[in-house]
């Protein structure tokens, strides 16, 4: 499917919770409808926003600020901003490699998350503004790139 | 959502979204299964590493006393991220056909 050229990029905030993330699926979902993406993308970007929207909910617990997400449809895909507030820097791109060729014994839950973004986006952006505590989060998916490229 | 129920014996059928908010329903039925299951995925939209780590602690148990998880009827995107988080090597995956 032929995606849409580059369009506006349309935002939304939500509450830095689990109990959000249906309501995130939803904007990701009619965001895709709306813009004409490619269906195919849609499953990468709602994990790469759930894994990045479940680590500000559980590592800035100390923030109560929404969580903004602004998404563009953009040549042949779409890219994602995630926007959060009053906290402290964490460097999503520098969280330690996960060794997924550890036999199971060796293998503990968590750290997937960020792992799997690497392989599986374009691209993936840190800013962090200490005046403001603010931390910008940008990544990008196509259907061109191959995973991990 | 998430719908996760038996199936024909020694299966379940999991369907949906097995996401962050899903994570805990899908483990505390998990945890019920003994012996050697089948996790019917043929309808299972969407897996995130919450949705992982249920399957990894599953398959801890169950191996433990001799048993395991198989994880059947795998779409393409599913296989791409149990590639990329190694549990092609933890799991005995059968594709969607």
């Amino acid at each position: 499917m032929t995606a849409a050229p580059a369009s506006a990029t349309e935002s939304r905030v939500f509450p830095r919770s689990f109990d959000a993330l249906p309501a995130v699926f939803a904007f990701t979902a009619d965001l895709f409808a709306r813009q004409g993406i490619d269906r195919a993308l849609l499953p990468t970007i709602d994990l790469a926003v759930e894994e990045l929207f479940t680590n500000m909910v559980k590592y800035s617990a100390t923030s109560e600020a929404d969580v903004r997400i602004e998404m563009t449809g953009i040549e042949g895909g779409v890219e994602v901003t995630m926007i959060d507030y009053d906290v402290e820097p964490f460097d999503v791109t520098k969280a330690p490699a996960v060794d997924v060729s550890l036999p199971i014994e060796g293998r503990r839950p968590g750290g997937l998350g960020l792992h799997l973004l690497r392989h599986m986006l374009d691209s993936i952006e840190y800013q962090y503004s200490g005046d403001r505590r603010q931390s910008r989060i940008t990544f990008r998916k196509t259907a061109a790139a191959a995973p991990g490229s | 959502m998430l719908a996760i129920d038996y199936g024909t014996p020694g299966t379940v059928v999991v369907s949906g979204r097995l996401d962050a908010a899903q994570a805990a329903v899908a483990q505390a039925f998990l945890d019920k299964v003994e012996g050697t299951v089948t996790l019917d995925c043929s309808a299972l939209e969407y897996i995130s590493s919450a949705g992982l780590g249920v399957l990894l602690k599953t398959q801890k148990r169950l191996l433990a006393s001799g048993g395991k998880l198989r994880l059947s009827g795998v779409s393409r995107h599913l296989q791409d991220i149990f590639g990329y988080s190694g549990f092609d090597q933890l799991f005995e995956i059968e594709p969607a056909r």
